[in-house]
């Protein structure tokens, strides 16, 4: 028995469907009925009182905005220098490999361990910023980045620029080799200049992939907690806090289980309107 | 061609990697025993010697060690334990045992202790140590060590700075702090400072409340169902903190990030001529840095208190005991373990390896060596002027709470008497929350 | 025009420099701190090249720390996470990309959506079923959980990348006889190699880079993963800042040399299947 073509997308598709169905849908049930207090604690009993709470908490206010800070401005920063470092890297040039290998090396440190890294760097005393501050006569007294409210967000916000942009870069980057040579070549003979090609032949064929690694990126972001835990733990105060740090410390750390999964479900809201309409692009392209 | 090759290689490779996951089935009892201080050089080595020992007194019962980080053992414990597994003995200090209690995440021991002879054989242990591990008359964990804070000094340093009494209140720890603070190379910027207070989240309850007790006050009212922070003396502990390192500047830049760690260091490099402590530091410290020569130069003075104080407690206390996993198949090996992990000569080895206090009256009274340590008859006697602090589910959220604003007033976001005012009333949503 | 050249490609230049100056500063931070004694290390201001060099961070990490379990450990889970995620999920794309059926765009907003839900949530319950089948502190249940994050995104990752080769290529290589299958797989999978190649890195680096799931999945000391091993180092007491630094150096060298390995791979590959036109 022949199956039909249009049939054979279910064998594509199967494996991963099942796998992930089988897997993660019992826990990702699991995890909204936490929010309403129904499983996974001592006492279940159906109450909305974890999302009542959430309005009064300044901590969660405070988070909320300083997560969509953070995210729209990492997410940003690393869709320029992304698509800045993919098209410097697909030029024909020598040891563009060797260069290639550099470009993916911050992402290649485990969020936690970078988040330390990066606190010994802006630490007060032997940290490196400092270091070449005093060193080099800049300063007399070294600055507290991670212990000065603002600077300590931008830290942040700058030590996750840094760790996360190759991320985008190379899904930029193999977006940008597969745009046929030959539209670049035809161009070439109309005679349009670097800037026009880029705009013209560029950027409609990788827009597709922009609108992808931006979704991508900004889930990522969201749900990473890694870095902030280890560089500031969300202070001085609550300047850094972000929705994720904040799941993980109610969930673990206070054992307010049932707070932690509302707060996530609020984060998961967060990302589902934030993605919505680069989520439309995309499908509006199956049509 | 390239399908099948695709499918081979992946049965391969599922294979092997489940032959690697394979739990190899032993004939013996298998008990796995989690502490975080297995994760330490020398504590490591200490309790894998004792496990040692225990296994070759009891043939028959393999114990796999299982380390874990301090940061994150509550996380790998509840996951586990909340889904039915987890190691069947573990460790934990006093902070989360409330919490634990209440979750059901620990054994109930007293079946066992009535079988080893009950009250008797609980009465070496000091009344206090059983506080934390106690709850509606049933016994959940044995406690191992106790300490009490104090403040460690290098008397080095203070013999350079011309300081010839130990400050016995704030006012001449104040006094202190400047003299200490200085540059020690002439015409140098200022690179030694008075002390450190640890203002991170990794140790800080023990560290800060020190400061408040010795002024009388503390976080909560005895009765641990409001907050006691609206009270004068409490006012003038953070004000006094905030001072000393806005105004005095006798405590490092970058001081809010300071956890226990850093504060070592920065005693262990001579940064800070101060830090609050306690018998561990003394190890730790000197062994961070051997051109200190620790055990010579360290020395210990009780937290100073406010003069006209009554009370008599002006110092907090650390104690870490040990807990059975209620869902363990082997409940009898495992208690032989706490029992075994908690008897007098374990805590003497303790003493001898990690200079640190028992729990039991007998050791720390008769133990030739405990008796002899100028560092131990300061801290056994200080453990009378030391209380624990809440022992409550919620106290880990009010003591976060406290910490943040104390940040942010150290911070200057925020008038130190905001940020305490605000810290009360947030304590106090939190306790009459639940 | 010759000058015109030479300026471009003097700032091409500079603009590798830039780029590389910015990745590889805190790499040369970790490095001088990884051969430097914990004393210098602690030093105020900090000393930008070590005074007095020591190699005892890695001889730490070679005998006493047992590192290279955890490196074997993280290499054997991160490399069958990234094959069969990138495997599963190349097929699965090529399927929403390809076909219209009812429920794709749910079905892919579903994948997108399950990976909203924060790890915290899920490691409790996929504890829960790991312990029912068995698969509590063995390799092989990391690997299944870690799939479930890496796959959502691979798909997505794919399906653009499979977008970008033409349908007609797949009709011709249909009308000259080939399978679905087998056009998917000698045909438009070669065409997105450098897709595919981002794919596995990608997939590899978040296996490779996780906590949470290492550390409440596997209890054995035997079988953690480096990450795990390396957050270990901050202890209670102590923390081993130039064993820290030496570790992740190590650490990173890994994906740096897949990644290496890998575009190698796609050059010959590239260069020798004639795709595009």
């Amino acid at each position: 028995m022949r199956i039909q073509d249009r049939h054979k997308c279910y064998f594509f598709i199967l494996p991963a469907f099942l796998l992930l169905v089988s897997i993660l849908g019992f826990p990702a049930i699991a995890a909204i009925l936490q929010s309403f207090n129904l499983v996974w604690v001592s006492k279940p009993s159906f109450s909305l009182s974890s999302y009542g709470r959430l309005f009064n908490d300044i901590e969660f206010l405070t988070s909320l905005i300083n997560t969509f800070i953070f995210v729209s401005t990492t997410v940003s920063f690393h869709l320029l220098i992304g698509l800045g470092v993919a098209l410097l890297l697909n030029m024909e040039m020598k040891r563009r490999h060797f260069f290639r290998v550099i470009a993916i090396l911050p992402w290649t440190v485990p969020d936690v361990i970078g988040g330390l890294i990066w606190k010994f760097i802006f630490d007060t005393l032997p940290g490196f910023v400092n270091g070449v501050l005093i060193r080099g006569r800049f300063l007399a007294e070294p600055i507290d980045f991670l212990g000065t409210p603002l600077l300590a967000f931008l830290c942040f916000i700058f030590a996750e620029v840094w760790r996360g942009y190759p991320f985008v870069m190379l899904i930029l980057l193999a977006g940008l080799q597969a745009i046929p040579r030959h539209q670049y070549e035809a161009g070439a003979i109309d005679g349009a200049s670097t800037i026009q090609s880029f705009l013209y032949i560029t950027l409609p064929n990788l827009k597709y992939m922009v609108v992808i690694a931006v979704i991508l990126d900004t889930i990522w972001e969201c749900r990473l907690f890694g870095m902030v835990y280890s560089m500031t733990g969300g202070g001085p105060g609550y300047s850094s806090q972000v929705l994720s740090l904040l799941t993980y410390k109610h969930y673990f750390q206070f054992f307010n289980t049932s707070y932690a999964a509302s707060i996530a479900v609020v984060l998961a809201v967060f990302m589902l309107i934030i993605s919505i309409p680069y989520l439309r692009m995309t499908m509006r392209r199956e049509v | 061609m390239l399908k099948r090759t695709y499918w081979v290689c992946l049965i391969v490779m599922v294979f092997s990697v489940s032959l690697i996951g394979t739990v190899v089935k032993a004939q013996e009892v298998k008990i796995s025993y989690s502490d975080w201080q297995l994760a330490q050089d020398i504590w490591g080595r200490s309790l894998r010697e004792a496990i040692a020992e225990f296994e070759r007194l009891n043939p028959g019962i393999k114990v796999e060690d299982e380390p874990v980080a301090l940061a994150q053992r509550d996380v790998k414990f509840t996951t586990a334990i909340r889904a039915g597994a987890g190691p069947d003995v573990f460790a934990l200090d006093v902070n989360p045992v409330k919490q634990y209690i209440k979750e059901g995440w620990v054994k109930d021991l007293t079946p066992f202790i009535e079988k080893e002879g009950g009250q008797q054989w609980l009465s070496d242990f000091y009344p206090r140590s059983l506080m934390p591990v106690t709850e509606d008359n049933k016994i959940y964990g044995i406690p191992k060590n106790i300490v009490a804070m104090v403040m460690v000094y290098n008397s080095q340093l203070f013999k350079e700075a011309g300081i010839k009494s130990l400050p016995k209140n704030w006012k001449e720890y104040r006094e202190v702090c400047k003299k200490l603070t200085k540059a020690t190379k002439p015409k140098g910027p200022v690179d030694q400072w008075g002390v450190a207070f640890v203002l991170a989240k990794a140790c800080f309850d023990l560290r800060f409340s020190v400061v408040l007790r010795g002024f009388g006050g503390d976080f909560l009212a005895p009765d641990w169902k409001h907050s006691a922070l609206n009270t004068p003396e409490a006012k003038e502990a953070f004000n006094y903190v905030v001072e000393l390192i806005l105004k005095d500047k006798v405590m490092p830049p970058g001081v809010t990030q300071v956890d226990c760690n850093e504060a070592r260091r920065l005693l262990a490099f001579k940064k800070t001529a101060m830090k609050i402590g306690t018998m561990w530091s003394i190890t730790e410290v000197s062994g961070m840095n051997p051109d200190l020569r620790g055990w010579e130069v360290l020395e210990m003075f009780p937290i100073p208190q406010k003069e006209g104080v009554k009370s008599k407690i002006r110092s907090t206390l650390y104690q870490k005991s040990i807990f059975m996993n209620p869902n363990t198949k082997h409940p009898e090996a495992a208690w032989k373990l706490i029992k075994f992990l908690t008897d007098k000569k374990q805590m003497e080895k303790w003493f001898i390896d990690n200079n640190m206090l028992s729990c039991r009256k007998s050791v720390n009274n008769t133990y030739g060596p405990i008796l002899q340590s100028k560092y131990a008859s300061i801290v056994t006697k200080e453990i009378e002027n030391a209380a624990f602090l809440p022992l409550i589910p919620q106290w880990p959220e009010c003591l976060e709470t406290f910490r943040q604003n104390l940040q942010a007033a150290i911070a200057k976001q925020k008038t130190a008497d905001q940020a305490l005012t605000d810290a009360h009333n947030q304590i106090e949503a939190i306790l009459t929350r639940k | 025009m010759l000058q015109r050249q030479r300026t471009f490609w003097i700032c091409i230049c500079m603009a590798l420099i830039v780029m590389g100056v910015f990745n590889l500063l805190p790499f040369y931070w970790m490095l001088s701190s990884s051969f430097k004694t914990e004393a210098e290390v602690a030093s105020y201001p900090a000393t930008l090249i070590p005074k007095l060099w020591t190699i005892g961070a890695y001889s730490k990490i070679w005998f006493q720390e047992k590192f290279v379990y955890y490196f074997l450990n993280s290499l054997i889970v991160s490399m069958s996470t990234a094959t069969f995620s990138s495997l599963v999920g190349a097929f699965a794309a090529y399927g929403f990309s390809r076909f219209r059926f009812k429920g794709k765009t749910l079905t892919m907003t579903l994948f997108l959506a399950s990976q909203m839900i924060p790890g915290v949530l899920l490691v409790g319950p996929y504890f829960k079923m790991l312990s029912l089948v068995g698969l509590y502190n063995t390799l092989l249940g990391l690997i299944l959980s870690q799939i479930t994050i890496t796959l959502p995104f691979s798909i997505w990752m794919l399906k653009g990348y499979i977008d970008t080769v033409p349908t007609e290529i797949d009709q011709a290589a249909m009308v000259d006889g080939a399978s679905r299958t087998r056009t998917f797989l000698m045909v438009v999978l070669p065409g997105i190699l450098p897709g595919l190649v981002a794919t596995v890195i990608f997939a590899f680096l978040l296996s490779w880079g996780d906590l949470l799931w290492a550390l409440c999945l596997i209890s054995a000391k035997s079988k953690q993963t480096l990450t795990l091993g390396i957050t270990q180092l901050v202890g209670e007491f102590r923390t081993e800042w130039s064993t820290i630094m030496a570790a992740t150096v190590i650490a990173t060298m890994v994906p740096a040399t897949l990644y290496l390995l890998l575009q190698n791979f796609l050059i010959k590959g590239f260069t020798e299947s004639a795709v595009k036109g």
